[in-house]
């Protein structure tokens, strides 16, 4: 060591492991001999000499802590309050994940019905990776522009098209990810705001349906809700819950962002009893959803699966994928080319994540991102010439009017989203979905936690965050001089070298 | 604090502590002549009484309330060590002071089995028990 000014942390730590017995005996003394009031820190000094000696000798778990003994925890104290300390002071304002300060300020404004004017500039990285909306040079005004108005299930002539007046929809998040209460403030947000709420894979929408929204009853792979006691679906099931007025729609989930690959996952400390009945699963053990559904073993089965819950149900019926390798999405609509079946709607969900819990592989490595998944399910489509077959839903983490306009301008039809809806509702990112400990009693179930949600009050931030969302996405879509959302198409992009969707540009910039 | 019983045998330690740190709390707080007198041959008089008084007073109302039991413990166990040294370094085991001191014994011994029960809540230590990584 030269003459520079370093602690020694490992002879501090010898030295701290002598003193502190040392000094135990010391105090000790004092206590005898000088005044009684020494024994408040005798005692002190006992309980820290045990804990030490445990550290030392009596667990093996951590390294650091037989080493260093007491010193050694204050690593881990720092590392503990690290998150937050993150999140609240060191991080700036475009640094987070996945929601960065900025974005979830501007759902929070549109939210809580603040103007989100900002000045001085953005503050994106404008050189590499940014992709921009091309305005017009006559942009035009909000009066000439169509209703944006959806209908699910026209193309085919299904006998129950639904019709979407605004493109918006909260996105799949079961009551079981979701607590009750949550679930009761987004489906009396999406009644208030008029639009479509899906149900998430959570079994029979018991509180869905009391609040009267407009729904999407998505079966996942476990088919909770519908399922025979093979785990296939029984029709007589899906018949039944479809005879309810407020299920629209019906999704069959192939893929899901979060975990592309794998099916649903509830962990064990989010299965209430009730839970447990509405799915018909036990307590104390994580439910998995099988990856793939039985009755789906090539494209062939496939549409045809897609075509029976069609017929069954004689709803609007979409699936919903993570692109992964775009030959198989080809053969798939290939395959719904030669049956002439198409679902009423595909959802691309990008793998950007989701609310879902997820193994961490999954969540970080597996799937394509929306946007490039997007534009390729789009080309695929357009190219077999069935493009006009189905409507295309983008999901993924779209929660603000930028994105979202890029995704419709790389060919989707309406915009879904979880999450922007939890940020509306409150959600401070704390990134404990799975833990059921959210502190602001989303994505849990503990009575004490749920207390802070006021439906009422935050249903009214959902209606207020569409209204927004519906406001910008108009001012935009003025802006490039496009009367309505499908006249939008990726030439109003500017897409810079670096964008992932760089691949896809033809034309110079 | 997976199983019944080890809720039920936590309860029924913290009841104990509670009862007898509780009952010689009226003693302390009155001024009792036996009280005065231990305390003045600790040299605590009158000062040190009413800390430790109050000191108890809270222990016993931490375990009471069912998130800060693990708490109470700790702090009855640690009143309670102090008692012991007393006994052993000044006030003696004779007579009375023998059930005085065998009833601090006992309470640490009710306060070391609610933090045995519930030894993963305790504070830095449970997580080491637990033998989790990066708590």
């Amino acid at each position: 060591m030269t003459g520079k000014l370093v602690v020694n942390l490992h002879k501090l730590a010898r030295f701290t492991n002598i003193a502190i017995p040392l000094l135990t005996g010391l105090f000790f003394l004092a206590g005898l001999r000088i005044s009684f009031y020494f024994h408040f820190i005798t005692v002190a000094f006992i309980f820290l000499t045990a804990l030490n000696a445990f550290y030392r000798f009596g667990q093996k778990g951590h390294s650091l802590l037989r080493n260093f003994g007491i010193l050694g925890q204050g690593r881990y104290i720092l590392e503990s309050i690290g998150p937050e300390l993150r999140q609240y002071l060191f991080l700036n304002d475009t640094e987070e994940r996945p929601f960065n300060r900025n974005e979830r300020s501007e759902v929070y404004r549109k939210a809580q019905d603040i103007n989100s004017a900002s000045s001085f500039g953005s503050q994106k990285n404008f050189d590499s990776t940014e992709v921009k909306v091309r305005h017009a040079l006559f942009p035009i005004r909000k009066k000439d522009l169509k209703p944006s108005n959806v209908t699910f299930g026209e193309e085919r002539g299904c006998p129950n098209p639904y019709t979407l007046k605004r493109p918006f929809i909260i996105s799949a998040m079961s009551f079981g990810a979701l607590g009750e209460r949550a679930v009761r403030t987004f489906a009396r947000g999406a009644k208030q705001a008029g639009i479509l709420m899906n149900t998430g894979e959570g079994g029979y929408p018991k509180y869905h349906l009391e609040e009267g929204c407009d729904l999407i009853f998505q079966m996942g792979t476990a088919k909770f809700g519908v399922r025979d006691d093979e785990g296939r679906l029984d029709d007589q099931k899906l018949r039944d819950l479809v005879a309810n007025d407020s299920i629209k729609m019906v999704e069959i989930k192939f893929s899901q962002g979060a975990k592309p690959g794998k099916g649903g996952l509830l962990p064990k400390e989010k299965i209430t009893d009730e839970i447990s009945a509405l799915r018909g699963v036990r307590k104390g053990e994580d439910v998995v959803s099988p990856p793939s559904h039985a009755e789906c073993v090539d494209i062939e089965s496939a549409v045809s699966f897609i075509s029976h819950v069609q017929e069954v149900s004689q709803l609007p019926v979409g699936i919903k994928l993570c692109m992964g390798i775009s030959s198989e999405f080809r053969g798939l609509v290939s395959e719904m080319k030669r049956q002439n079946a198409f679902p009423d709607w595909i959802t691309i969900d990008g793998s950007e994540g989701g609310s879902g819990a997820a193994p961490k592989s999954f969540m970080d490595r597996v799937g394509i991102p929306l946007f490039p998944g997007l534009k390729r399910a789009n080309n695929i489509l357009t190219e077999l010439g069935v493009r006009n077959r189905l409507k295309i839903v983008a999901s993924g983490k779209l929660v603000g009017p930028g994105r979202q306009m890029i995704a419709l301008c790389l060919g989707a039809d309406v915009i879904c989203s979880a999450r922007g809806y939890m940020l509306a509702a409150g959600c401070i990112q704390a990134m404990q979905c799975g833990s059921n400990t959210c502190p602001i009693g989303i994505t849990t179930h503990d009575p004490d936690l749920q207390r802070g949600l006021d439906i009422d009050l935050k249903a009214t931030r959902i209606k207020n965050y569409v209204d927004n969302l519906e406001h910008d996405i108009e001012e935009l879509l003025c802006s490039t001089g496009c009367r309505s959302i499908s006249e939008l198409s990726f030439d109003h992009l500017y897409v810079p070298k670096d964008s992932t969707l760089h691949a896809y540009v033809t034309k110079p910039n | 604090m997976n199983n019944l019983g080890s809720k039920i045998t936590s309860w029924i330690a913290q009841l104990v502590a509670i009862a007898i740190m509780g009952q010689t709390l009226y003693f302390k707080f009155s001024g009792a002549e036996e009280s005065t007198r231990l305390f003045a041959e600790l040299g605590m008089e009158p000062e040190g009484r009413l800390i430790i008084g109050i000191l108890e007073l809270v222990a016993c109302i931490l375990l009471i309330i069912p998130s800060s039991i693990t708490f109470g413990a700790m702090l009855g166990s640690a009143l309670m060590t102090g008692a012991i040294i007393g006994h052993f370094t000044q006030l003696g085991w004779e007579g009375e002071r023998f059930q005085l001191g065998m009833l601090a014994v006992v309470v640490l011994v009710a306060c070391s089995i609610i933090l045995y029960t519930r030894r993963y809540t305790i504070p830095l230590l449970g997580a080491a028990l637990q033998g989790r990584e990066n708590q």
